[in-house]
């Protein structure tokens, strides 16, 4: 198995030719769980964007595999291995949660779909409840559920936390984890639950004004907190007030 | 009641192509958003080509033709029409919609309606305007129930087309892909993100319903014979359809296609009666679309879905008009000078340009500044014209009495399609519009009761002893007339610019740009609207009356639905948000300066309608703001260059252009 699963390069990407993010540089590798960390704006989500082709990149590279993206398009990098569970979840309310499950797997594999399913059992007896009707939690389950049937290499989840009762996402983020770890999946967390992202994560990257101010093990980052703070809203007198107000 | 359920029967004839058109409709919206008002035209291409190999054993392609030997087989023939209609449905999907898959709705509504009219004229050319007759792809047979003859070729065509949309759903509902299509209408980054094509979906949804109304049309030409207006046309009842099954529903779609269809012969029945007035006798099973439409969404009460996409581009930007002395002085110059310098068709050309400027204007008012879709502009200004008729010579009303009185008809009728607006608006406010147009051409100007056949005369205007008639001997257009227009659209330009540069014309902005934020700032935005509608019905029945008087005398082709939807194409083509763009409209506009050059100088006229369609589809894909929007960013820039070779500007760095937030 190679090193490492996903690779960014001095990436830089953006809207309308203004890059929102500048210089990023991170690999995920088998197994390992990666926490991108920053205040609102910091270029979070850009980041998972452009590196499953959604934002156009203005620089650098995205390498999966140790292939370049290139001019891939999105629905091909799906199709390559690297899966983003975006903040909205990714799911359709029109449709059922049999259907979602169906949509994931390129081919049937029950074996799979069982695999998945004990993680999340609360699932099976929502077979053929359509995901509009399902509450916020049961939601999260479903997205992450349908993108790791797709046996993903990467996996890549935007927010999870967004809108869901602290308990649940204490829940659900260790067992993610262990799923990850388990099947050898690189996995990409962008939180804001800063603590919580950090004690499950192996690596810390903390954004700010769209570069990396601070990377490290999480290990590490947990225990010096102060530095974690001073990456947030200190040491960068442009600070703005949207992030200090969401530390 | 054995009649009665003979005339039932026979209206499912018309259900079963309903189904095919309403069922493809469905299909395309959810794989594409698009509501796509050439599914008729599209249909249509296919079974003419068909209708054609049975008739003489041409093989009729957009350019060229092959004569074979013999007629071919009947399954032969079928198999040919369905291969062009694939084809046709792939050009159009690949080149034409899907560069404007995020594109604002107005310019998907325009791109649909450009094909439309581009099919149409196609149709026209390649196979004439008549009718052309076709046998029967089911033996013709009937048995007799409750003591009416009840024929098996309504019965037979409802049962195929009923199974087909049932494939359609099963689909949809079965199949991986066409659960990604519903998944894509309903989130389309989530499906990118789960590794789907929406393009490659949509593609096929495309194909699937081109063929699926091909089929119909096939199967339902040989009722009433092809017909390229009539089959062109039959999208509007097919979208009441799509309007009733609230986009999303094939079961209803079926069920409400058929109901129709069913609906439309009964009240062909109802009209024979002696009891039914007479007046009251053409063109209403064409209201009962309209009625229906209305009904649903008023009894509906809520918003009917619609489509999530990956992105949105925003509407063409506008800016606020000026009144500026120089160039306005400039403009009246020009225009009496062409006037002056031109006779005969050419002044009446650039008198028609005028006239068209105005019609342009009126969606530029309503579309470009209040962001609403009406394709009833062509029924506003005929009504003013029929209006006028009747007021000049059965009242003898007197001339600029009479103008502003039929005027205001029209600005009556724009304020009643106002209603609709008030629930709806983009494409399904389209959608409204053009039945409203085709229930008022079909009721009103089609009724020979109410516009007799033989003519409408329009009584020639005087002001003060002065003859304003447009003809006199052999002089096609006289000076008089011509200034006339000219100087009433030279009014009616200084108070558009008035009013869209006030307060008024800022909340049309705000309206366009977000009807949530407009009410929250204060804006009443029913108001507005209503506002918006009746200047817009205002300037295009003035527009009408001046139509009415260049022609002196009207029939119901003057004011087609067709007619109407070519100035929205050129208005587009212009650009539809300035008056610049409405003065490039009337130039290019029908029987204007560009069709006086073409029939003229190029003895081109009868493409004139195709020219303008491919102009129209090549404007909204290369360059959404139109020509005048495009004209005026050019000259902007230029004007940017040359300001910077020049001594450095002392001023701060130009402000970023404030962001007009896009309408989904």
């Amino acid at each position: 198995m190679p090193d490492t699963l996903l690779e960014t390069e001095d990436l830089a990407a953006g809207y309308n030719g203004v890059p929102a993010i500048r210089g990023l540089s991170l690999s995920v590798g088998p197994g390992e769980v990666v926490a991108l960390l920053g205040p609102n704006g910091a270029g979070k989500t850009t980041s998972l964007l452009a590196m499953v082709g959604l934002v156009p990149l203005l620089g650098g590279e995205v390498r999966v595999l140790g292939a370049p993206l290139g001019r891939r398009k999105p629905h091909q990098i799906a199709r390559s291995g690297v899966l983003l569970v975006p903040d909205d979840r990714g799911i359709f309310y029109g449709l059922t949660v049999r259907e979602h499950l169906r949509l994931a797997g390129r081919k049937a594999d029950p074996e799979r779909e069982a695999q998945v399913l004990d993680r999340f059992p609360v699932l099976r007896n929502l077979d053929s409840r359509r995901a509009g009707l399902m509450s916020g939690g049961e939601q999260q389950m479903l997205a992450i559920a349908k993108a790791l049937l797709a046996r993903p290499k990467v996996l890549i989840i935007d927010e999870m936390s967004l809108g869901l009762a602290p308990k649940i996402v204490q829940e659900m983020l260790p067992a993610i984890r262990d799923l990850a770890k388990e099947d050898g999946i690189g996995l990409v967390l962008v939180e804001q639950h800063i603590e919580l992202a950090l004690s499950i994560a192996d690596r810390g990257v903390i954004l700010n004004h769209g570069r990396v101010v601070l990377t490290g093990a999480a290990g590490d980052l947990l225990r010096d907190r102060h530095l974690v703070e001073a990456a947030y809203f200190g040491a960068d007198q442009f600070a703005d007030t949207e992030g200090t107000l969401a530390g | 009641m054995g009649t009665i359920l003979q005339f039932v029967v026979l209206g499912l004839g018309l259900g079963a192509i309903y189904i095919g058109l309403g069922t493809g409709l469905l299909l395309v919206h959810r794989a594409t958003g698009i509501i796509n008002f050439a599914q008729g035209a599209m249909a249509m291409w296919g079974a003419f080509v068909f209708a054609q190999l049975r008739l003489d054993g041409t093989l009729v392609f957009p350019i060229g033709s092959i004569e074979l030997e013999r007629r071919p087989p009947v399954a032969v023939a079928a198999l040919i029409g369905l291969a062009t209609a694939f084809l046709l449905g792939l050009l159009v999907h690949y080149v034409i919609f899907r560069p404007v898959r995020h594109a604002p709705v107005l310019a998907q509504v325009v791109v649909s309606v450009a094909v439309m009219i581009t099919l149409q004229a196609l149709v026209v050319l390649r196979f004439g305007p008549n009718n052309i007759d076709v046998d029967s792809l089911i033996p013709e047979d009937s048995f007799t129930l409750l003591g009416a003859d009840i024929p098996t070729r309504e019965l037979v065509m409802a049962a195929i087309m009923v199974l087909l949309a049932a494939a359609v759903w099963a689909y949809l509902r079965f199949t991986r892909a066409g659960v990604a299509t519903r998944a894509a209408s309903e989130n389309e980054r989530a499906a990118v993100l789960m590794g789907f094509s929406p393009d490659r979906l949509a593609a096929v949804a495309q194909v699937v319903a081109i063929m699926l109304g091909t089929v119909a049309v096939m199967l339902g030409s040989s009722l009433t014979g092809l017909n390229a207006d009539n089959y062109t046309l039959l999208v509007v009842p097919a979208l009441a359809v799509l309007l009733v099954a609230r986009m999303e529903s094939i079961a209803i779609v079926v069920v409400a296609a058929l109901l129709m269809g069913a609906f439309q012969s009964l009240i062909n029945l109802l009209i024979t009666k002696p009891f039914w007035p007479q007046w009251a006798q053409s063109g209403l099973d064409q209201v009962v679309p309209f009625a229906v439409v209305m009904v649903i969404l008023f009894v509906q009460g809520k918003r009917l879905p619609s489509r999530g996409s990956l992105q949105t581009v925003r509407l063409p930007d506008v800016s606020i008009p000026k009144f500026k002395p120089i160039p306005a002085v400039i403009m009246l110059v020009v225009g009496v000078a062409a006037l002056s310098f031109t006779q005969g068709t050419w002044r009446f050309g650039v008198t028609t340009s005028i006239i068209v400027m105005l019609l342009a204007l009126s969606y530029v008012v309503l579309t470009g500044y209040l962001g609403q879709i009406s394709l009833a502009q062509g029924a506003f200004a005929g009504a003013a014209g029929f209006c006028l008729s009747k007021v000049t010579t059965n009242w003898g009303i007197p001339f600029p009495i009479s103008l502003i009185l039929c005027a205001l008809v029209a600005t009556g009728l724009g304020m009643l399609v106002a209603l609709p607006a008030f629930r709806i608006r983009g494409a399904q406010l389209a959608i409204v519009t053009i039945a409203a147009a085709l229930a008022i051409e079909r009721f009103v100007f089609n009724n020979y009761t109410l516009s007799p056949p033989e003519g409408n005369p329009i009584a020639d205007a005087t002001l003060f002893g002065l003859n304003l008639g447009v003809r006199e001997g052999r002089d096609l257009a006289r000076i008089s007339f011509s200034v006339m227009v000219l100087v009433i659209a030279a009014i009616l330009v200084w108070m558009f610019i008035r009013v869209a540069s006030g307060d008024t014309g800022r909340a049309f902005l705000a309206v366009r740009a977000n009807e949530r934020a407009a009410a929250s700032s204060g804006i009443d935005v029913r108001k507005t609207k209503l506002i918006g509608f009746a200047i817009s019905a205002f300037i295009a029945g003035i527009a009408g009356c001046l139509i009415g008087f260049s022609r002196g005398q009207l029939s119901a082709e003057s004011f087609s639905v067709f007619a109407g939807l070519q100035v929205l194409a050129v208005a587009y083509l212009g650009g539809i948000t300035s008056v610049g763009g409405a003065i490039v409209a009337g130039v290019l506009g029908p029987l204007g300066i560009v069709y006086t050059l073409l029939r003229g100088v190029f003895d081109l006229g009868e493409y004139y309608a195709l020219i303008s369609g491919l102009g129209l589809i090549i404007t909204a894909l290369l360059n959404p703001v139109g020509i005048a929007g495009a004209t005026r960013e050019q000259v902007a820039w230029v004007k940017r260059k040359l300001s910077r070779s020049g001594p450095p500007p002392s001023t701060v760095p130009e402000a970023p252009a404030p962001k007009e937030p896009s309408r989904v």
